[in-house]
């Protein structure tokens, strides 16, 4: 009663100047409006689709797909359903997003470093490098990889090295691993993993003792040694053990009539263009943030650093570049989102990627829910990207 | 500041709000079948005779017409007069079915049956939008409506038919084949074991690969690109050891190779491609426009009238002086069509033979029609009938 009588002889400012009142307002009314339309806007969807009958809904999911996909890591037969075949397409668009990143960032790195190299020539060339390959759209450089890579001679002509690897317009194949037993190459791989996991836990050990002592104490090439010997130890006491090597070596394997690998490891023109194309682009992105974040760190860190007498790479490496990581961290994950959804740019040139799978599917199921399917599977990658880079982020703050 | 922006924001919204209102509408399913059970339920009470019943049934089935978000019969046509343009979705990368001239301007056999429309509605071949899609947006496309008619070398198939929109009339018969480069040395598809073939995306053709390949066991790889002068270069270039599409399609991209002798299309035909216009769902009216503007066509070559013969008056052949408006009626006016629909349309587009020989026959991509499934069912009057050709219509009259 007593706060109703006060509310109504409030006699402050007027309410509709009041900050507070002003502010939840707008905030509920646009809240309600935002609702309202997001329930209209689909259920508007919702009428369309069923009033013009278009199909929709995921029965097509287990029925066979009977379409050709042109390259897959996956195995992949075509009376396999459509479910299996889009997480086919996924894993190629997955692979090529998560390879794809990591040379795109080794080379954004490497060539951001050289952007700020007191060297002339190298800055200059950097330089080019980064606004060519910025300022050109990405689909005109896949094309212009496409071009090139059609240019290659025909597989009967490959270019070849000691018949190990062949090269020509259709692919490029490799001699590869591959497993003699499958208990003997697991245990070979678990094992080698745990090496490298030694090799880390020893470089930080090490490198915490130089910083220490101010001794060297050869962090980076223990590393390798440890890796190598466990590697090397664990190759051979399997090979004794099981009789066998836990992988042997096939050499690729050109067939006629029509030039079809056996052995080795392929990777089909297309995808090389489009490695090719989303890396050279990406990686200049990356070296402009790169080099933003370098500039960043002031010029203090840098000359105490010489001061103290680290070397050049010492300091970039232990002083500058662990500060300018905090710049970069945030544009980069923007970068690998970009490369990741770029890479949907693929079935221009042909290789079967999630987008240009998806498409042949909509020939012979619903266009609707294919697309929402594919619009999920983007948004599940990028958003992993983002928590991974959020995450690590977070850790590298001070 | 702040304000200013709020107030922005709430127009935005509210102009949002009115568009997605006027797109909405139309009578629920449930409002159909309660108001079939008030009907049922009079009846049953018998207060009601068997007139009022079918007076009431008619009302509803009106109401539903009336208020159904589907554009009813009719008002597509009214559309296209208002407009003052047919839009036809079609391409112009195929030479002798879409491309463009040396002008710029559109031309093939697709796109002239997109002007024998606008000449039959508009009286005027040129009013024609030509909206270009890729293979892959074929069907949402035609799906959505927002086209009038689809032109592009879409292959009718009865998912297509339930799905997208409706067959009007094949006006090309077509079958899937296989080009290889002559020093191949192969003749036969079945010679292609093991092969790469490139496809083109978003058609039929993918499937049938697939069919052919599993049939004959030939494991055949594909690779599959997303437009027609990509795929070109990668076959040109020997990436693939064969190149599949529709043999029409063959023929006129195999015409723009640096060597078209090089390279030879294989006997076997893998699929029965027959190719016409589509019209949206939903428009009885504009769907029989455009089969009799399909019909005429192919009437006109049958009666032997060309661009040139168009007559004006009476020639005293009855089935021609129906067919051009001199007498009587072959249904013009049910359609919203002039009586004289026919002579716009021949003496702006010429009748099918024409039309064939301008893109697909000798002034085009060169196709060989006589004794093909393409030439003419019969001559009329079917005096001497089958010719041995497939191209025929409902009979204008």
């Amino acid at each position: 009663m007593e706060a109703l009588i006060r509310a109504l002889s409030y006699k402050g400012i007027p309410l509709w100047r009041h900050v507070q009142v002003v502010q939840w307002t707008t905030q509920i009314v646009s809240g309600v409006l935002v609702v309202v339309l997001v329930v209209w806007f689909f259920a508007n969807i919702g009428n369309a689709i069923q009033d013009r009958e278009i199909p929709s809904g995921f029965g097509f999911l287990d029925r066979e797909y009977q379409t050709p996909i042109g390259h897959s890591f996956l195995s992949y037969d075509s009376s396999d359903s459509f479910l299996y075949a889009f997480v086919v397409a996924f894993v190629n668009t997955l692979l090529v997003s998560v390879v794809g990143v990591i040379l795109a960032t080794a080379l954004g790195i490497a060539v951001g470093v050289a952007r700020i190299s007191g060297n002339w020539l190298v800055s200059k060339i950097a330089l080019a490098y980064i606004e060519f390959f910025r300022n050109v759209p990405l689909l005109v450089q896949l094309f212009f990889w496409f071009y090139i890579v059609v240019e290659l001679p025909v597989w009967q002509d490959s270019y070849s090295v000691a018949d190990l690897v062949f090269l020509n317009n259709r692919y490029l194949a490799i001699p590869f691993l591959s497993p003699s037993g499958l208990v003997g190459a697991l245990v070979w791989v678990l094992v080698s993993v745990g090496g490298i996991g030694a090799a880390i836990f020893a470089y930080r050990r090490l490198i915490d003792r130089e910083v220490r002592t101010g001794s060297a104490a050869y962090p980076i090439l223990s590393g390798f040694a440890i890796t190598f010997l466990v590697g090397a130890l664990a190759w051979g006491v399997l090979s004794v053990a099981t009789g066998d090597a836990p992988f042997s070596i096939t050499v690729p394997n050109p067939q006629e009539p029509f030039g079809r690998v056996e052995g080795g490891f392929v990777l089909p023109g297309a995808l090389i263009t489009l490695m090719v194309g989303l890396v050279m682009y990406t990686a200049a992105f990356i070296a402009e943030i790169v080099r933003a974040g370098l500039q960043s760190v002031s010029r203090g860190q840098r000359e105490s650093a010489r001061a103290l007498g680290l070397s050049g790479m010492t300091a970039l490496r232990h002083v500058t570049f662990p500060q300018a990581l905090r710049v970069i961290v945030p544009p980069l994950i923007s970068q690998y989102l970009n490369l990741t959804k770029n890479s949907s740019l693929a079935g221009a040139i042909g290789y079967s990627d999630l987008t240009n799978v998806a498409k042949t599917m909509t020939q012979t199921a619903p266009a609707v829910s294919i697309f929402l399917m594919v619009m999920i599977a983007y948004l599940v990658l990028s958003l992993t990207y983002s928590l991974i880079g959020n995450l690590y982020n977070r850790h590298i703050r001070f | 500041m702040l304000r200013k922006k709020l107030y922005i924001l709430v127009a935005a919204l509210a102009a949002m709000a009115a568009i997605l209102a006027a797109c909405s509408g139309g009578l629920s399913e449930e409002d159909v079948e309660e108001r079939a059970q008030e009907l049922a339920a009079e009846r049953t009470a018998g207060a009601m005779t068997e007139a009022d019943i079918e007076t009431r049934a008619q009302e509803l089935a009106e109401e539903m017409m009336a208020e159904s978000a589907m554009m009813p019969t009719g008002e597509r046509l009214q559309a296209v007069k208002d407009r003052g343009k047919v839009i036809c979705a079609s391409r112009n990368d195929v030479p002798g079915y879409g491309f463009l001239d040396a002008g710029g301007n559109s031309v093939g056999f697709d796109i002239d049956l997109c002007r024998a429309i606008a000449a039959a509605v508009l009286g005027d071949p040129n009013a024609i939008e030509i909206r270009l899609i890729s293979a892959a947006e074929r069907g949402p496309t035609i799906q959505s409506g927002e086209v009038d008619m689809l032109v592009r070398t879409v292959t009718w198939t009865t998912t297509r038919d339930a799905q997208w929109g409706n067959y009007a009339q094949t006006m090309f018969y077509d079958g899937q084949g296989f080009m290889v480069r002559k020093d191949s040395g192969i003749e036969s598809a079945l010679e292609l074991e093991g092969a790469t073939v490139c496809v083109t995306q978003g058609t039929t053709t993918e499937l049938n690969l697939q069919d052919f390949s599993n049939q004959y066991d030939l494991n055949i790889t594909a690779s599959t690109f997303e437009d027609t002068e990509a795929v070109k270069a990668a076959y040109e270039g020997g990436t693939c050891d064969a190149f599949t599409n529709d043999r029409s399609q063959l023929a006129a991209i195999g015409s723009g190779f640096d060597d078209p002798n090089a390279h030879v299309t294989l006997p076997e035909t893998i699929s029965e491609e027959p190719l016409g216009p589509v019209v949206p769902h939903g428009d009885d009216q504009w769907f029989d426009i455009v089969k009799t503007v399909m019909s005429i066509l192919i009437y006109s070559e049958a009666y032997s009238i060309t661009s040139d013969t168009v007559p004006t008056a009476k020639t005293g052949e009855t089935a021609i002086d129906r067919l051009f408006g001199l007498e009587g009626s072959f249904g013009q006016e049910s359609l919203g069509l002039s009586d004289t629909v026919a002579q716009d349309i021949i003496m702006a587009v010429g009748n099918y033979g024409e039309i064939y020989a301008r893109n697909l026959g000798p002034d085009g991509i060169n196709l060989p029609r006589e004794g093909s499934r393409n030439a003419l069912w019969a001559e009329a009057p079917c005096t001497d009938c089958p010719k041995g050709g497939q191209i025929y219509a409902a009979p204008p009259r």
